[in-house]
Protein backbone atom coordinates (compact mmCIF):
# COMPACT_ATOMS: atom_id res chain seq x y z
CA UNK A 1 0.00 0.00 0.00
CA UNK A 2 2.89 2.24 0.88
CA UNK A 3 2.95 5.65 2.61
CA UNK A 4 -0.15 8.24 2.02
CA UNK A 5 -0.13 11.64 3.17
CA UNK A 6 3.12 12.59 4.63
CA UNK A 7 3.07 15.34 7.20
CA UNK A 8 -0.33 14.89 8.34
CA UNK A 9 -1.50 14.29 11.90
CA UNK A 10 -2.73 11.05 11.66
CA UNK A 11 0.29 8.52 12.02
CA UNK A 12 -0.16 7.02 8.87
CA UNK A 13 3.51 5.90 8.78
CA UNK A 14 3.17 4.03 11.50
CA UNK A 15 -0.06 2.35 10.83
CA UNK A 16 1.35 1.67 7.30
CA UNK A 17 4.19 -1.13 8.95
CA UNK A 18 2.01 -2.52 11.26
CA UNK A 19 -0.75 -3.00 8.52
CA UNK A 20 -1.47 -6.73 8.95
CA UNK A 21 -2.23 -5.85 12.35
CA UNK A 22 -4.48 -3.12 11.56
CA UNK A 23 -6.26 -5.18 9.30
CA UNK A 24 -6.54 -8.02 11.83
CA UNK A 25 -7.56 -5.80 14.23
CA UNK A 26 -10.79 -4.61 11.82
CA UNK A 27 -11.80 -8.04 11.19
CA UNK A 28 -11.65 -9.23 15.18
CA UNK A 29 -13.75 -5.87 15.36
CA UNK A 30 -16.35 -6.83 12.34
CA UNK A 31 -16.43 -10.49 14.10
CA UNK A 32 -17.16 -9.01 17.55
CA UNK A 33 -19.68 -6.74 16.65
CA UNK A 34 -21.80 -9.88 14.25
CA UNK A 35 -21.55 -12.00 17.74
CA UNK A 36 -23.32 -8.74 19.48
CA UNK A 37 -26.23 -8.86 16.92
CA UNK A 38 -26.52 -12.58 17.59
CA UNK A 39 -26.60 -11.82 20.67
CA UNK A 40 -28.76 -9.00 20.58
CA UNK A 41 -30.96 -10.97 18.25
CA UNK A 42 -31.05 -14.54 20.35
CA UNK A 43 -32.52 -12.41 23.50
CA UNK A 44 -34.64 -10.26 21.78
CA UNK A 45 -36.23 -13.26 20.17
CA UNK A 46 -36.59 -15.12 23.48
CA UNK A 47 -37.82 -12.05 25.40
CA UNK A 48 -40.39 -11.96 22.42
CA UNK A 49 -41.45 -15.40 22.73
CA UNK A 50 -41.22 -14.99 26.83
CA UNK A 51 -43.97 -11.80 26.43
CA UNK A 52 -45.79 -13.50 24.27
CA UNK A 53 -46.85 -16.40 25.89
CA UNK A 54 -47.16 -14.40 28.97
CA UNK A 55 -50.19 -12.88 27.47
CA UNK A 56 -51.19 -15.38 26.05
CA UNK A 57 -51.51 -17.16 28.84
CA UNK A 58 -53.21 -13.96 30.59
CA UNK A 59 -53.45 -15.96 33.63
CA UNK A 60 -55.88 -13.77 35.73
CA UNK A 61 -58.43 -13.70 32.57
CA UNK A 62 -58.17 -16.56 29.92
CA UNK A 63 -59.41 -20.66 31.43
CA UNK A 64 -57.30 -23.40 29.59
CA UNK A 65 -58.18 -26.49 28.22
CA UNK A 66 -55.19 -28.91 29.13
CA UNK A 67 -55.19 -32.90 28.01
CA UNK A 68 -55.41 -35.47 30.50
CA UNK A 69 -52.57 -37.05 31.23
CA UNK A 70 -54.80 -40.38 31.22
CA UNK A 71 -56.07 -39.65 27.66
CA UNK A 72 -59.66 -39.20 29.31
CA UNK A 73 -61.68 -36.04 29.63
CA UNK A 74 -59.85 -32.41 29.16
CA UNK A 75 -59.05 -30.89 32.28
CA UNK A 76 -60.34 -27.34 32.57
CA UNK A 77 -58.07 -24.75 34.92
CA UNK A 78 -60.43 -22.00 35.62
CA UNK A 79 -58.93 -18.76 36.49
CA UNK A 80 -62.45 -18.64 38.40
CA UNK A 81 -61.76 -21.36 40.59
CA UNK A 82 -62.04 -20.86 44.40
CA UNK A 83 -63.38 -16.96 43.45
CA UNK A 84 -66.18 -15.15 43.79
CA UNK A 85 -67.90 -15.63 40.97
CA UNK A 86 -68.58 -12.51 38.29
CA UNK A 87 -71.87 -11.00 39.09
CA UNK A 88 -74.43 -10.34 36.21
CA UNK A 89 -78.29 -9.31 35.34
CA UNK A 90 -79.72 -10.76 32.01
CA UNK A 91 -83.07 -10.57 30.63
CA UNK A 92 -85.27 -13.85 30.86
CA UNK A 93 -87.14 -15.61 27.50
CA UNK A 94 -90.03 -13.22 29.28
CA UNK A 95 -88.32 -10.33 29.59
CA UNK A 96 -87.56 -10.05 33.01
CA UNK A 97 -84.35 -8.93 34.57
CA UNK A 98 -82.45 -11.80 36.50
CA UNK A 99 -79.41 -11.65 38.61
CA UNK A 100 -76.88 -13.92 40.26
CA UNK A 101 -77.26 -11.92 43.13
CA UNK A 102 -80.92 -13.35 43.46
CA UNK A 103 -79.83 -16.62 44.56
CA UNK A 104 -77.47 -15.65 47.01
CA UNK A 105 -77.80 -18.64 49.62
CA UNK A 106 -78.45 -21.72 46.99
CA UNK A 107 -76.15 -23.77 45.15
CA UNK A 108 -76.10 -22.23 41.61
CA UNK A 109 -74.77 -24.32 37.98
CA UNK A 110 -74.14 -21.40 36.10
CA UNK A 111 -74.55 -23.45 32.27
CA UNK A 112 -73.31 -21.80 29.40
CA UNK A 113 -75.22 -23.74 26.14
CA UNK A 114 -76.67 -22.98 22.47
CA UNK A 115 -79.91 -24.27 20.75
CA UNK A 116 -77.20 -25.30 17.80
CA UNK A 117 -74.72 -27.38 20.33
CA UNK A 118 -75.14 -30.90 20.32
CA UNK A 119 -73.60 -32.15 23.29
CA UNK A 120 -75.15 -29.26 24.86
CA UNK A 121 -78.62 -30.76 24.09
CA UNK A 122 -77.27 -34.39 25.45
CA UNK A 123 -76.33 -32.70 28.92
CA UNK A 124 -79.72 -30.74 29.21
CA UNK A 125 -81.98 -34.28 30.50
CA UNK A 126 -79.41 -35.04 33.14
CA UNK A 127 -79.55 -31.28 34.06
CA UNK A 128 -83.36 -31.19 34.21
CA UNK A 129 -82.69 -34.54 36.26
CA UNK A 130 -80.77 -33.14 39.14
CA UNK A 131 -82.30 -29.69 39.21
CA UNK A 132 -85.69 -31.35 39.86
CA UNK A 133 -83.73 -33.80 42.12
CA UNK A 134 -81.76 -31.43 44.31
CA UNK A 135 -83.82 -28.34 43.96
CA UNK A 136 -85.57 -28.85 47.77
CA UNK A 137 -81.76 -28.36 49.29
CA UNK A 138 -81.66 -25.32 47.31
CA UNK A 139 -80.22 -25.45 44.31
CA UNK A 140 -80.85 -23.65 40.99
CA UNK A 141 -79.32 -23.79 37.31
CA UNK A 142 -79.23 -20.77 35.18
CA UNK A 143 -79.23 -21.62 31.72
CA UNK A 144 -76.91 -19.10 29.78
CA UNK A 145 -78.18 -19.36 25.98
CA UNK A 146 -75.06 -18.18 24.48
CA UNK A 147 -75.98 -18.48 20.67
CA UNK A 148 -72.30 -16.64 19.33
CA UNK A 149 -74.34 -13.88 16.84
CA UNK A 150 -73.54 -11.54 19.44
CA UNK A 151 -77.22 -10.27 19.09
CA UNK A 152 -78.27 -7.66 21.47
CA UNK A 153 -81.75 -6.44 23.43
CA UNK A 154 -81.64 -3.44 20.81
CA UNK A 155 -81.37 -5.44 17.54
CA UNK A 156 -85.11 -6.61 17.84
CA UNK A 157 -85.14 -9.12 15.14
CA UNK A 158 -81.97 -10.98 16.14
CA UNK A 159 -83.36 -11.01 19.64
CA UNK A 160 -86.13 -12.08 19.17
CA UNK A 161 -84.96 -15.14 16.98
CA UNK A 162 -82.49 -16.41 19.75
CA UNK A 163 -85.77 -16.21 21.84
CA UNK A 164 -87.66 -18.04 19.66
CA UNK A 165 -85.07 -20.57 19.19
CA UNK A 166 -84.41 -21.13 23.49
CA UNK A 167 -87.96 -21.19 24.27
CA UNK A 168 -88.46 -23.75 21.58
CA UNK A 169 -85.80 -26.13 22.87
CA UNK A 170 -87.15 -25.04 26.38
CA UNK A 171 -90.97 -26.66 25.74
CA UNK A 172 -89.15 -29.42 23.87
CA UNK A 173 -86.54 -30.15 26.90
CA UNK A 174 -88.70 -29.60 29.54
CA UNK A 175 -86.69 -27.43 31.47
CA UNK A 176 -87.88 -25.88 34.80
CA UNK A 177 -84.70 -23.59 35.58
CA UNK A 178 -84.37 -19.77 33.67
CA UNK A 179 -82.91 -20.11 30.77
CA UNK A 180 -81.10 -16.57 30.24
CA UNK A 181 -80.32 -14.78 26.49
CA UNK A 182 -77.12 -12.92 25.97
CA UNK A 183 -74.50 -15.00 27.13
CA UNK A 184 -72.23 -13.99 24.58
CA UNK A 185 -71.58 -10.67 26.16
CA UNK A 186 -70.55 -12.97 29.97
CA UNK A 187 -68.88 -15.46 28.49
CA UNK A 188 -65.41 -13.19 28.46
CA UNK A 189 -66.08 -12.37 32.32
CA UNK A 190 -66.20 -16.10 32.90
CA UNK A 191 -62.87 -17.23 31.28
CA UNK A 192 -63.07 -16.44 27.64
CA UNK A 193 -63.16 -19.89 26.58
CA UNK A 194 -65.75 -20.52 23.55
CA UNK A 195 -66.43 -23.59 23.86
CA UNK A 196 -69.96 -25.14 25.16
CA UNK A 197 -71.37 -26.69 27.11
CA UNK A 198 -69.35 -24.80 30.30
CA UNK A 199 -70.38 -25.45 33.11
CA UNK A 200 -69.86 -23.22 37.10
CA UNK A 201 -70.98 -24.22 39.82
CA UNK A 202 -71.06 -21.84 42.59
CA UNK A 203 -71.72 -22.81 46.26
CA UNK A 204 -74.07 -20.78 48.60
CA UNK A 205 -71.61 -18.16 49.54
CA UNK A 206 -71.10 -17.37 45.72
CA UNK A 207 -67.55 -18.76 44.66
CA UNK A 208 -66.82 -20.96 42.48
CA UNK A 209 -65.89 -24.21 43.25
CA UNK A 210 -65.84 -26.31 40.11
CA UNK A 211 -65.98 -25.52 36.82
CA UNK A 212 -66.09 -27.85 33.65
CA UNK A 213 -65.78 -27.29 29.55
CA UNK A 214 -67.53 -30.25 27.53
CA UNK A 215 -69.98 -33.25 28.14
CA UNK A 216 -68.60 -34.99 30.77
CA UNK A 217 -71.32 -37.14 32.78
CA UNK A 218 -74.12 -36.86 35.03
CA UNK A 219 -71.78 -38.39 37.47
CA UNK A 220 -69.78 -36.06 37.48
CA UNK A 221 -72.17 -32.73 37.43
CA UNK A 222 -74.15 -34.39 40.22
CA UNK A 223 -71.23 -34.80 42.24
CA UNK A 224 -69.87 -30.85 41.27
CA UNK A 225 -73.59 -29.76 42.70
CA UNK A 226 -73.20 -31.88 45.58
CA UNK A 227 -69.94 -29.68 46.69
CA UNK A 228 -71.83 -26.68 45.88
CA UNK A 229 -74.61 -27.61 48.47
CA UNK A 230 -71.96 -27.83 50.52
CA UNK A 231 -72.76 -31.97 50.81
CA UNK B 1 2.60 -17.33 9.89
CA UNK B 2 0.62 -16.35 13.13
CA UNK B 3 -1.00 -12.78 10.66
CA UNK B 4 -2.02 -15.43 8.27
CA UNK B 5 -3.83 -17.77 10.43
CA UNK B 6 -6.07 -14.87 12.68
CA UNK B 7 -8.40 -14.37 9.62
CA UNK B 8 -9.25 -18.04 9.34
CA UNK B 9 -9.85 -18.22 13.33
CA UNK B 10 -11.66 -15.20 12.41
CA UNK B 11 -14.06 -17.01 10.06
CA UNK B 12 -14.09 -19.81 12.37
CA UNK B 13 -15.71 -17.91 15.44
CA UNK B 14 -18.38 -16.39 13.40
CA UNK B 15 -19.32 -19.35 11.87
CA UNK B 16 -19.83 -21.32 15.62
CA UNK B 17 -21.45 -17.92 16.82
CA UNK B 18 -24.02 -18.34 13.77
CA UNK B 19 -24.17 -21.81 15.30
CA UNK B 20 -24.98 -21.20 18.44
CA UNK B 21 -27.31 -18.70 17.60
CA UNK B 22 -29.18 -21.03 15.18
CA UNK B 23 -29.65 -23.57 18.46
CA UNK B 24 -30.90 -21.21 20.23
CA UNK B 25 -33.41 -19.80 18.22
CA UNK B 26 -34.76 -23.77 17.05
CA UNK B 27 -34.72 -24.39 21.01
CA UNK B 28 -36.64 -21.52 21.64
CA UNK B 29 -39.23 -22.59 18.56
CA UNK B 30 -39.75 -26.01 20.49
CA UNK B 31 -40.15 -24.62 23.46
CA UNK B 32 -43.33 -22.46 22.52
CA UNK B 33 -44.07 -25.71 20.11
CA UNK B 34 -44.31 -27.52 23.25
CA UNK B 35 -46.63 -25.17 24.93
CA UNK B 36 -48.90 -24.55 22.31
CA UNK B 37 -49.80 -28.18 22.51
CA UNK B 38 -51.63 -28.38 25.78
CA UNK B 39 -53.95 -25.88 24.33
CA UNK B 40 -57.33 -27.24 22.64
CA UNK B 41 -56.56 -24.36 19.59
CA UNK B 42 -59.66 -22.91 18.57
CA UNK B 43 -58.16 -21.47 15.40
CA UNK B 44 -58.12 -23.02 12.29
CA UNK B 45 -61.01 -25.00 12.11
CA UNK B 46 -61.26 -25.00 8.48
CA UNK B 47 -59.14 -23.55 6.11
CA UNK B 48 -59.38 -22.92 2.54
CA UNK B 49 -56.99 -24.71 0.73
CA UNK B 50 -57.32 -23.90 -3.16
CA UNK B 51 -56.99 -23.09 -5.87
CA UNK B 52 -55.84 -19.13 -5.62
CA UNK B 53 -56.93 -18.59 -8.88
CA UNK B 54 -59.33 -19.59 -11.65
CA UNK B 55 -59.85 -18.86 -15.37
CA UNK B 56 -63.44 -18.70 -16.26
CA UNK B 57 -65.36 -17.57 -19.69
CA UNK B 58 -66.47 -13.96 -18.65
CA UNK B 59 -70.64 -13.47 -18.40
CA UNK B 60 -70.47 -17.67 -18.68
CA UNK B 61 -71.60 -19.88 -15.42
CA UNK B 62 -68.63 -21.86 -14.92
CA UNK B 63 -67.81 -24.49 -12.11
CA UNK B 64 -64.63 -23.48 -9.84
CA UNK B 65 -64.33 -26.47 -7.05
CA UNK B 66 -63.14 -24.64 -3.94
CA UNK B 67 -61.20 -27.23 -1.73
CA UNK B 68 -61.07 -26.74 2.08
CA UNK B 69 -59.73 -28.37 4.85
CA UNK B 70 -62.01 -29.82 8.29
CA UNK B 71 -59.24 -29.87 11.23
CA UNK B 72 -58.75 -33.66 12.71
CA UNK B 73 -61.16 -34.47 15.21
CA UNK B 74 -63.72 -31.55 14.22
CA UNK B 75 -66.95 -31.84 12.47
CA UNK B 76 -69.00 -29.21 10.62
CA UNK B 77 -72.78 -29.25 9.76
CA UNK B 78 -73.18 -30.29 6.22
CA UNK B 79 -75.43 -27.52 4.04
CA UNK B 80 -78.88 -29.76 5.14
CA UNK B 81 -78.27 -30.47 9.06
CA UNK B 82 -80.39 -32.79 10.71
CA UNK B 83 -81.91 -30.40 13.18
CA UNK B 84 -83.43 -27.04 12.36
CA UNK B 85 -81.08 -25.40 15.39
CA UNK B 86 -78.01 -26.57 13.65
CA UNK B 87 -76.06 -23.99 11.57
CA UNK B 88 -75.43 -25.28 8.31
CA UNK B 89 -71.86 -24.77 6.58
CA UNK B 90 -72.97 -21.87 3.67
CA UNK B 91 -70.55 -20.47 0.87
CA UNK B 92 -71.08 -16.88 -0.39
CA UNK B 93 -69.69 -14.21 -3.02
CA UNK B 94 -69.69 -10.34 -1.91
CA UNK B 95 -71.91 -8.44 -3.88
CA UNK B 96 -69.99 -5.43 -6.42
CA UNK B 97 -66.90 -8.08 -6.55
CA UNK B 98 -67.87 -8.73 -10.36
CA UNK B 99 -68.38 -12.03 -9.82
CA UNK B 100 -71.94 -13.57 -8.84
CA UNK B 101 -72.55 -16.91 -7.51
CA UNK B 102 -74.94 -18.80 -9.64
CA UNK B 103 -74.98 -21.77 -7.72
CA UNK B 104 -72.59 -23.80 -5.24
CA UNK B 105 -73.38 -27.52 -5.12
CA UNK B 106 -72.36 -29.25 -1.65
CA UNK B 107 -71.33 -32.81 -1.17
CA UNK B 108 -74.34 -34.85 1.02
CA UNK B 109 -73.42 -34.98 4.78
CA UNK B 110 -71.83 -38.19 6.40
CA UNK B 111 -74.25 -39.64 9.19
CA UNK B 112 -72.34 -38.76 12.50
CA UNK B 113 -73.36 -40.11 16.18
CA UNK B 114 -71.74 -38.53 19.42
CA UNK B 115 -70.59 -41.65 21.66
CA UNK B 116 -72.54 -39.83 24.06
CA UNK B 117 -76.00 -40.09 22.49
CA UNK B 118 -76.38 -42.29 19.45
CA UNK B 119 -79.82 -41.47 18.55
CA UNK B 120 -78.75 -38.29 18.03
CA UNK B 121 -77.93 -37.97 14.13
CA UNK B 122 -75.61 -35.50 12.71
CA UNK B 123 -75.23 -34.91 9.10
CA UNK B 124 -72.10 -33.44 8.96
CA UNK B 125 -68.74 -33.07 7.25
CA UNK B 126 -65.08 -34.22 8.29
CA UNK B 127 -61.76 -33.88 6.75
CA UNK B 128 -61.16 -32.88 3.16
CA UNK B 129 -64.41 -30.47 1.73
CA UNK B 130 -65.38 -29.80 -1.63
CA UNK B 131 -67.92 -27.09 -2.63
CA UNK B 132 -68.91 -26.76 -6.63
CA UNK B 133 -69.12 -22.61 -7.50
CA UNK B 134 -70.96 -22.00 -10.04
CA UNK B 135 -69.87 -18.26 -10.93
CA UNK B 136 -70.63 -15.58 -13.39
CA UNK B 137 -67.52 -13.30 -14.05
CA UNK B 138 -67.12 -10.19 -15.89
CA UNK B 139 -64.76 -9.62 -17.78
CA UNK B 140 -61.09 -8.89 -16.25
CA UNK B 141 -59.26 -10.16 -13.28
CA UNK B 142 -61.07 -9.89 -9.80
CA UNK B 143 -59.25 -10.64 -6.63
CA UNK B 144 -62.56 -12.05 -4.69
CA UNK B 145 -63.15 -12.93 -0.68
CA UNK B 146 -66.19 -14.98 -1.01
CA UNK B 147 -66.97 -16.34 2.95
CA UNK B 148 -67.96 -19.99 4.07
CA UNK B 149 -69.45 -19.88 7.50
CA UNK B 150 -70.22 -23.09 9.28
CA UNK B 151 -70.18 -24.61 12.91
CA UNK B 152 -67.71 -26.72 14.22
CA UNK B 153 -67.60 -29.40 17.06
CA UNK B 154 -66.15 -32.36 18.48
CA UNK B 155 -67.28 -35.19 20.71
CA UNK B 156 -67.21 -33.34 23.35
CA UNK B 157 -67.38 -29.46 22.63
CA UNK B 158 -68.76 -27.19 20.26
CA UNK B 159 -67.37 -24.14 18.81
CA UNK B 160 -69.06 -21.22 17.76
CA UNK B 161 -70.43 -20.21 14.73
CA UNK B 162 -67.71 -18.94 12.52
CA UNK B 163 -66.95 -17.39 8.87
CA UNK B 164 -64.02 -17.77 7.06
CA UNK B 165 -62.31 -15.73 4.14
CA UNK B 166 -61.76 -18.17 0.48
CA UNK B 167 -59.82 -15.47 -1.15
CA UNK B 168 -59.68 -16.63 -4.91
CA UNK B 169 -58.48 -14.50 -8.16
CA UNK B 170 -61.15 -15.09 -10.70
CA UNK B 171 -59.94 -14.02 -14.12
CA UNK B 172 -62.86 -13.60 -16.74
CA UNK B 173 -61.93 -13.90 -20.69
Amino acid sequence: MGNRRAGSCFPYNKVMTSFPTRRNTVVLTAVVFLLAVFAWAGWANWEYRRQAAERAAAANQQGMLVPATDGGIPIYNSPLQGRPAPAFTLDNLSGQKVSLENYRGKAVLVNFWATWCGPCIIETPWLVELRNKYAAQGFEILGIDTEGDDAQPSDKAAWAKDQAAAAKVVTQMKMPYPVLLGGDSLSQRYGGLDDLPASFFVDRKGTVIAASVGLTSESDIEGNIRKALGD
Amino acid sequence: MARMKTPMKAVAIAFVAWVAFVAFAAHAQVLKSAAEDRVLATTDEVKYMYPAQASVAAGKPTAIALHFLIRQGLHINSHTPSEEELIPTTLSFPDGSGVRLDAATYPPGVTYTLPADPSLKLSVYTGELIIQARVVATAGSHAVKATLHFQACDNRVCLPPKSIDVPINVIGK
